[in-house]
């Protein structure tokens, strides 16, 4: 405690204009690695919006792999990993915050504009999916309140609205900071600021309401996020098809995100130490406590995925039989298994060892954790709908395999462009690291943060 | 040799073809008759040519549906009096208990594709309850939602966009209250 204390007195004036020129540095001057790299983002984008032009101008039959049976392809598989990153926001920024683990400090806003990007480009994901997307507004004139796709929809836009204003609010001092400090900025980009801060002062009464509303918002994006991905798991529970018939599949898809999401966060801190120079910030203890979580989560999500796979395999009803041995000893096999080790068994394992919670480490199996994710999702979507209740007959032979075809993935490397390019955009033009709230933590929330406008 | 052999083998293709093709000409024309033998449906079609019955030809029987006709059985072949006896099944649906029956030659070596229909009696009219399709469910439509659903759903979704709206009006008392504090200043 005494510790603390003196650590929280030592934290003064100067080393907090350090703090904020190191937190500012990446608005004030953009590298030549940072032109290319968005250029390259900018590149995939609009390589997938030419691609969806000719999905739609040309043949669906003849643009992508989808038929009758595969009617969902990697397009909805994508907007799975989607969701499931987007509760990226809620258990790093939303958990954490409301549990006063005070590491989430300069965490969170990574976190609320990936989940942001991620919402965003998942629901994009479904609209690419659609064969007919002109008629997307029916969805919301015709739609059936009791449907699942229609609360699907509103979940996903409520999600989203939500993020946005839990993401502004905080940002609003830390805009009055760039507006303070960065003076040589294009003259829009300060007048931006200015507009957006909405007479920042500082005052207690503004802090006051700030918290306040943070505090309100934090509250609500939790449910919200477990909302969409339990809405999401049961647009697949209420379809007839045997793998997706399970009671379990709420659940089994909220662990699998809150997996996925220490995995990306653990990406995406990696990322910004290194492209931002953060190493005082983001530092060696964060990854060790994402390790820990990262063991965590892969354990409640094996435990869900063995209530998912194990428990209908030692029952083996007809209806299951099909499905479950093509995944087990069948054609995904291989596929299945590789899924199961570096999605669940790996991060259970590897960072018990402290040496594997160091950042490279950490971040080469978060990259596993995340591929292995992604087809997880793959695995659940494409299997259960080439196994119908009733057996493929007397069909054409496109219809009873799948691979995604050059237009599709090209779609979804777009997707994956998209959101990159909107967490890369903002660490761009705003702090990607709140500069008050990482203050905040140092003074332990005393009265003194009022001081450093 | 083998140039002769190729060359003859060609000439018995196009023989064979030219008198298939003419054999095929002969048209047959079928009439069918509806009996009911010990409450059994029995269709009878008789297949003549030239006035003549006409034996051992198989004849297909079908029965109409909405999109497609749909098979009655493999087809039959024609006895020596030339008709093919069906057992027709009591169990089809229709509306009105009416039922259209097609007797059918297809492909035959010998004889055109040829087609005859009759109606018949022997639907079993389906009676459909459709007195609840007012009830308000939970698998209805749009406009037949359960009141509780609607209430609870609008309830949740009222909160959750309340509070956003709570929140984006407090950014613009943050904005009043900077304003307020730039007079005192």
């Amino acid at each position: 405690m005494s510790k603390n204390i003196n650590k929280h007195e030592t934290f003064t004036q100067e080393e907090y204009m350090v703090m904020k020129n190191d937190l500012l540095r990446p608005i004030a001057k953009i590298g030549k690695a940072g032109k290319i790299w968005i250029a390259f983002l900018v590149v995939v984008l609009l390589a997938g919006i030419v691609a969806y032009i000719i999905q739609e101008t040309k043949s669906k039959y003849v643009t992508t792999s989808l038929r009758d049976y595969t009617m969902w392809g990697i397009y909805i598989s994508n907007f799975l990993f989607m969701v499931a990153i987007g509760l990226v926001g809620v258990l790093m920024s939303a958990v954490l915050k409301l549990t006063n683990f005070e590491w989430y400090r300069p965490l969170s806003r990574i976190a609320e504009v990936i989940a942001i990007g991620a919402i965003m480009f998942g629901g994009i994901s479904i609209v690419v999916a659609m064969g007919r997307p002109d008629r997307l507004l029916n969805l919301f004139i015709h739609g059936r309140i009791q449907s699942p796709i229609i609360w699907d929809v509103i979940g996903i836009s409520t999600d989203l609205a939500a993020c946005i204003i839990l993401l502004f609010i905080p940002l609003i001092p830390s805009l009055v900071t760039c507006k303070n400090h960065l003076k040589n900025l294009p003259k829009w980009q300060l007048k931006m600021y200015n507009m957006l801060s909405f007479g920042w002062q500082g005052t207690p009464e503004q802090w006051e309401i700030l918290k306040k509303t943070m505090k309100v918002l934090t509250a609500l994006v939790i449910p919200l996020g477990v909302v969409i991905c339990t809405i999401t798991a049961w647009l697949f529970a209420t379809t007839l098809r045997p793998e997706w018939d399970s009671t379990n599949f709420g659940a089994y898809f909220v662990s699998n995100a809150f997996l996925l999401s220490v995995a990306v966060m653990t990406l995406a801190t990696f990322v910004f130490r290194k492209a931002y120079n953060f190493e005082k910030y983001l530092t060696e203890m964060h990854f060790d406590k994402l390790g820990q979580a990262l063991v965590l989560m892969a354990l409640i999500h094996g435990y869900f995925n063995v209530n998912e796979y194990l428990i209908p395999a030692y029952k083996m009803s007809g209806l299951h039989e099909n499905t479950l041995l093509n995944l087990f000893t069948g054609k995904e096999a291989a596929f299945y298994w590789s899924v199961v080790i570096f999605g669940i068994i790996v991060p259970i394992l590897l960072p018990l060892f402290p040496k594997m919670r160091k950042p490279l480490p950490l971040t080469i199996i978060s990259i596993v954790v995340l591929i292995a994710g992604w087809f997880r999702l793959y695995l659940i979507v494409i299997p259960g709908l080439l196994h119908p209740y009733l057996p493929i007959q007397d069909v054409p032979e496109s219809w009873t395999h799948y691979f995604p075809s050059v237009v599709e993935m090209t779609v979804v490397a777009a997707t994956f462009a998209g959101v990159l390019l909107i967490v890369t955009l903002f660490s761009r033009y705003f702090p990607i690291i709140s500069v008050w709230e990482v203050a905040e933590g140092e003074l332990e929330g005393k009265e003194e943060i009022f001081n450093y406008k | 040799m083998k140039k002769h052999t190729y060359f003859l083998i060609s000439c018995l293709v196009i023989l064979f073809s030219i008198t298939t093709s003419y054999a095929q000409d002969k048209e047959a024309k079928i009439t069918l008759t509806f009996k009911k033998i010990d409450s059994v449906n029995v269709c009878k079609a008789f297949v003549t040519s030239e006035g003549q019955p006409v034996i051992e030809v198989p004849v297909n029987l079908s029965v109409k549906r909405l999109f497609a006709k749909l098979p009655i059985g493999d087809a039959i072949a024609t006895d020596s009096t030339g008709v093919a006896t069906f057992e027709f099944p009591n169990d089809i649906p229709s509306k009105n208990g009416k039922l259209t029956l097609f007797a059918s030659i297809v492909d035959d070596e010998n004889y055109m594709n040829s087609e005859t229909s009759g109606e018949v009696n022997w639907g079993t009219v389906v009676v459909t309850d459709n007195s609840n399709i007012d009830e308000r469910s939970f698998s209805a439509g749009r406009d037949r939602a359960p009141i509780y659903f609607i209430t609870i759903s609008l309830l949740i979704l009222g909160l959750i966009w309340g509070t956003l709206l709570f929140a984006v009006l407090q950014v613009f008392k943050i904005k009043k209250l900077g304003k307020i504090q730039e007079i005192k200043e």
